[in-house]
């Protein structure tokens, strides 16, 4: 009975002990965990990004993406498959984890040329689109300033909601607010202000699930509130670890197309 | 009714006026505002606004406010881009400016080929210092025609910033306030501000505060001449009580019905000024004479006799011309509706106050004073017969001058201009017509004008064929002298094209595949801000907007591009394209198009309800014909001097010809009517003749002299259109006053109407003076 009692209480502290190093998770060590959860070694599916402007109209893409990991460094290609008189249009970048800026071309098949595109500005948007180049990449957490704002509950998911504030005030987000799931370390959804600290847009996930055990996200959107403008971006047939060949991040798959 | 009873009704109507008045008064006080947005003015439901309003909410079509800043020493230095940096901030951060509607060098992006392929940057974030980042800078804007020539004029001293607002930001605070933005920044580079929005913020200050100044010189002018000419306090008074309150109680029935003060209703006092002293003027020189003739009668039979002999004139006249001012309804406009029915108001008013106000006036405060009359009348009166003894005798020359100036009208009117532009508002040497010539020299011009592309399906402005056509167009419209620069989607494309080919000048063409364009147009959104591509097509490829920098706002500028642009209609009409217009400038000249057909299609309605009327109140169709005579010579006087000295139409000059309807018309019942009773008292022409110009003729003359006398001050002004109002108010007047009393006299004269027997004639001629 003693003996029970004992193991009863020491448990209870151990809980008290383990929930409160839980709750002691700081905001950096929550993005630090965002920012190397794995995502796997390699990733190809078909995009389609939907684009709705204010008025209703939209223009949709459908693109073949292959993206794959070198060590820290990212690899991406993308082809155009619709609208057909952009077919074969392809889009390659190479981002790298020391931070250098990122390499990217593109291929134009009216031109037959590929061109380097310059990577000067991360603020640039992707596509037309209402993602920013930097979006769709993971921002290192040693940029901002991290916070945790509170706990809530989103889509029946354990969220700690996170503040980031930049570091250079002349970022083109003033603060971004992220809620990310627990123990998962994926975003379920993000709010962006803009330098001038008024609300610029906010990014939703409609859809995630795990394939090959790594969390992928077949939906989500991003809406605009400033221009009233949304892009929706859907992907289909996604296979991890299918195994990409590393020539196919090269400027001469580029021109190849696909097939 | 004795006196005493006459007495208290004086007071009692004295009374109400005064509690009416006040209650007019307050409601001015109370809910009168000015509408100053011209947005307003338009008719939002004909379709030409309609598209052009929807064309501008499609592409973000706004009027630009221009700020030029320029240094003689040229501006690439360090100051000078830095003023630019620091000028284009602070415009952004002005309240209902959006930050990305301020286009400036320092904001422009710079669409360049590179090692790379394409880069789309800034031309300068910091400004640069040293001297090779300077020539770089320059070296930079010569090589992209979408700024060299466009933003950096071409002898790279004067650069600029355009900031597009919104119609509704445009404020006398923010006006005041851009200003001074300006002005801060002065030294040692002058800074101008200029554009569409500055140009009819300038003009909504300027008119009020001529006006204002103006005003009480015209007053003070009229008071002094009817002084003179009625010789009387108290009929001076009472005539312009009835100028007063009949525009007291019309800006308050607007007031209390809730309509705005548009600019064109502030020609309802000129009209009132013109009509109200008229009835006024006829009551005095009718008692006048009557006391002249009977100079023991009492005060009340010398009221009676006025009213007995005037009431139906003045009826008369005043019910033809409320329903002259009526027909204006027609219009599509509702400031010139509005402006029609309140004249009619007014001038119903005027009449009111003519009949009941000056004789409870007279009443209570006494017949004004007979001074020597002796003199007076021998002069006025043997002139006037000899006036109308010659004018019956020498019907020739009358017949022959009165054709002579309806030929040189026409004539005239055949030049008549329509101008829908606000800057001939302004003196040739104000400020703002230089601010405005200076940034028309160095870049495409203050003033814009779009043409919308409208296509039967999606994708068509990828077409090159499409674009080489747009291209050819944009070619033609800038080989006019009037249009500066213009700006589509095909200038983005050959740009694209120019940088992805080493920047070779024979690929600043449209390629010739579409998916090219879409391929370029990919790229541009990959690498560029997508954003604008809004301003110049719209999302589905479907639509396209060509921007034209005018050096003008004047409309044969704008028809001149317009006639241009026509010649292509039928090729694009080929391609499924429909070619419409947008803009404030386009909507400006089918504004001032409205106005003018509405003024004409009105001037020609009133002329014939009027000529009815009269036929009616007369019984005699004749009377009726011979009645417009007046109206139609002031009209045509009106538009044929219009046109031979270049004074173009516009909103506010065509209803000035409204004035012929109001003046022609009194003048012609009043004359007729005496006309009349002259030729049953008399039985004789000549007599008749005589006594109805000496009588009638005479008021008509010191009514035309007062008005004209008062406006004649406006030649003073500073505003342009003031002056034009001031001499075609007077010239006006000055041509009824002709027209009545020689062409009207001398067709009543000879059409016999009221003298059945010719004998009569001769045998008179001799007896009588």
């Amino acid at each position: 009975m003693k003996k029970t009692k004992v193991l009863i209480i020491s448990l209870m502290l151990m809980a008290m002990v383990i929930g409160f190093a839980q709750a002691q998770i700081t905001g950096s060590e929550v993005m630090e965990k965002v920012y190397n959860r794995p995502t796997g070694p390699d990733i190809q599916s078909t995009l389609t990004m939907t684009l709705t402007n204010s008025r209703g109209s939209t223009r949709v893409r459908e693109i073949k993406q292959f993206i794959k990991q070198f060590g820290d460094d990212e690899k991406k290609v993308m082809f155009f498959v619709a609208p057909s008189d952009v077919k074969n249009t392809s889009f390659m970048s190479w981002s790298y984890g020391d931070g250098q800026d990122d390499d990217m071309w593109i291929y134009l098949p009216a031109l037959k040329k590929t061109k380097r595109i310059s990577s000067s500005s991360k603020s640039d948007y992707f596509m037309g689109s209402d993602f920013t180049y930097d979006d769709l990449g993971e921002r290192h957490p040693s940029l901002d300033i991290h916070t945790i704002l509170r706990e809530e509950t989103v889509n029946g998911e354990d969220c700690y909601v996170i503040e980031s504030v930049s570091k250079d005030s002349d970022y083109f987000y003033a603060r971004t607010i992220t809620w990310v799931v627990k123990d998962e370390w994926f975003g379920m959804k993000r709010e962006f202000y803009d330098e001038d600290d008024e609300f610029l847009k906010i990014l939703t996930l409609n859809e995630y699930k795990k394939v090959n055990g790594y969390w992928v996200i077949p939906e989500m959107e991003m809406y605009n509130e400033q221009k009233d403008h949304t892009t929706l971006m859907q992907l289909d047939d996604i296979k991890i670890g299918d195994g990409i060949k590393d020539s196919q991040f090269t400027e001469r798959m580029m021109e190849r197309g696909i097939r | 009714m004795n006196n005493k009873k006459l007495l208290v009704l004086s007071w009692l109507i004295i009374v109400f006026i005064a509690v009416l008045t006040g209650v007019f008064v307050t409601a001015i006080k109370s809910n009168t505002r000015m509408e100053t947005d011209l947005d307003k003015y338009m008719p939002q439901k004909h379709p030409a606004f309609i598209y052009s309003n929807e064309a501008e909410d499609l592409f973000g079509i706004k009027d630009g406010i221009i700020v030029a800043i320029e240094n003689k020493d040229g501006i690439y230095n360090e100051g000078t881009l830095q003023k630019v940096k620091d000028l284009t901030k602070e415009i952004q951060a002005m309240e209902g400016i959006e930050k990305s509607d301020v286009t400036s060098l320092y904001t422009a992006d710079n669409i360049v080929g590179s090692e790379y392929g394409m880069e789309v940057n800034a031309f300068y974030k910091r400004v640069p210092s040293t001297e090779a980042k300077l020539q770089q800078l320059r070296d930079d804007v010569r090589a992209n025609d979408m700024i060299y020539g466009r933003l950096v004029s071409l002898n790279e001293n004067v650069t600029i910033i355009i900031a597009e607002i919104n119609d509704d930001t445009f404020t006398d605070k923010f006006y005041s306030r851009i200003l001074a933005v300006g002005e801060s920044y002065e030294g040692p580079e002058t800074i101008y501000v200029a554009g569409v929005p500055i140009v009819e913020g300038e003009l909504g200050k300027l008119a009020p505060k001529d006006m204002a100044r103006m005003a009480p010189l015209v007053s003070i002018i009229i008071v002094f001449v009817l002084l003179l000419i009625l010789r009387s306090f108290k009929g001076t008074i009472l005539n312009l009580l009835v100028v007063i309150l009949s525009t007291i109680w019309t800006f308050g029935l607007m007031a209390v019905l809730n309509i705005p003060i548009y600019s064109v209703s502030t020609m309802i006092p000129v009209m009132l000024i013109a009509i109200g002293v008229a009835d006024g003027i006829h009551l005095f020189s009718y008692m006048e004479l009557y006391l002249q003739n009977n100079p023991d009668a009492t005060k009340v039979d010398a009221i009676k006799d006025m009213l007995k002999h005037l009431w139906k004139p003045v009826v008369m006249t005043s019910i033809t011309t409320a329903v002259g001012f009526t027909s204006l309804v027609t219009s599509q406009v509702y400031p010139v509706k509005y402006f029609g029915l309140f004249t009619a108001f007014g001038v119903i008013s005027a009449m009111f106050f003519a009949l009941i106000l000056i004789p409870a006036g007279l009443m209570i405060f006494g017949l004004p004073k007979p001074k020597q009359f002796k003199t007076k009348k021998s002069s006025t009166g043997s002139f006037a017969f000899k006036f109308a003894d010659k004018i019956a005798a020498k019907k020739g020359i009358t017949i022959l001058i009165a054709a002579f100036v309806i030929a040189v009208s026409l004539f005239g009117i055949s030049r008549v201009w329509i101008n829908s532009s606000f800057l001939v508002n302004f003196e040739d040497d104000s400020a703002i017509v230089r601010t405005d010539a200076f940034i028309n020299e160095n870049f495409g011009g203050t003033s814009s004008f779009n043409v919308i592309l409208e296509a039967d399906k999606n994708d068509v402005f990828k077409d090159p064929d499409v674009l080489k056509l747009v291209d050819n167009l944009q070619n033609d419209m800038e080989s006019l002298p009037m249009v500066g620069d213009s700006f589509s989607l095909a200038d983005f494309i050959r740009r694209i094209n120019m940088v992805m080919n080493e920047d070779r000048e024979e690929f600043n063409t449209i390629p010739d595949s579409t998916e090219m364009i879409a391929q370029y147009l990919l790229l541009y959104e990959m690498s560029g801000d997508p954003e604008n591509l809004n301003a110049v097509v719209d999302y589905d490829y479907k639509t396209l907007n060509l921007t034209a920098k005018m050096k003008s706002d004047d409309s044969r500028t704008i028809n001149s591009a317009i006639d241009v642009i026509e010649e292509y209609r039928v090729e694009f009409e080929d391609m499924g394209i429909e070619i419409n217009f947008a803009g404030t400038g386009y909507k400006g000249l089918v504004f001032s198009n409205l106005i003018l057909k509405g003024q004409i299609s009105s001037l020609f309605l009133s002329i014939l309800v009027i000529i009815i009327l009269v036929s009616l109140m007369f019984k005699n169709f004749i009377i009726g014909l011979i009645a417009a005579v007046p109206i139609l010579i002031t009209t045509l006087v009106n538009f044929g001097a219009m046109g031979l000295l270049n004074v173009a139409l516009g909103p506010t000059t065509a209803l000035i010809s409204s004035i012929a309807v109001g003046i022609g018309i009194d003048y012609a019942i009043h004359f007729i009517d005496r006309y009349k009773e002259y030729s049953i008292e008399t039985g004789n022409k000549n007599e008749t003749a005589r006594l109805t110009m000496y009588n009638t003729g005479r008021a008509v003359m010191f009514n035309a002299v007062v008005v004209i006398a008062g406006f004649l001050v406006l030649l003073f002004s500073v505003f342009p259109p003031n002056r034009q109002l001031g001499a075609l108010v007077s010239l006006n007047m000055f041509s009824s006053f002709a027209g009545t009393l020689t062409i009207m006299f001398l067709l009543l004269y000879l059409s016999n109407i009221y003298f059945r027997e010719e004998e009569n004639n001769e045998k008179n001629k001799s007896t009588y003076y």
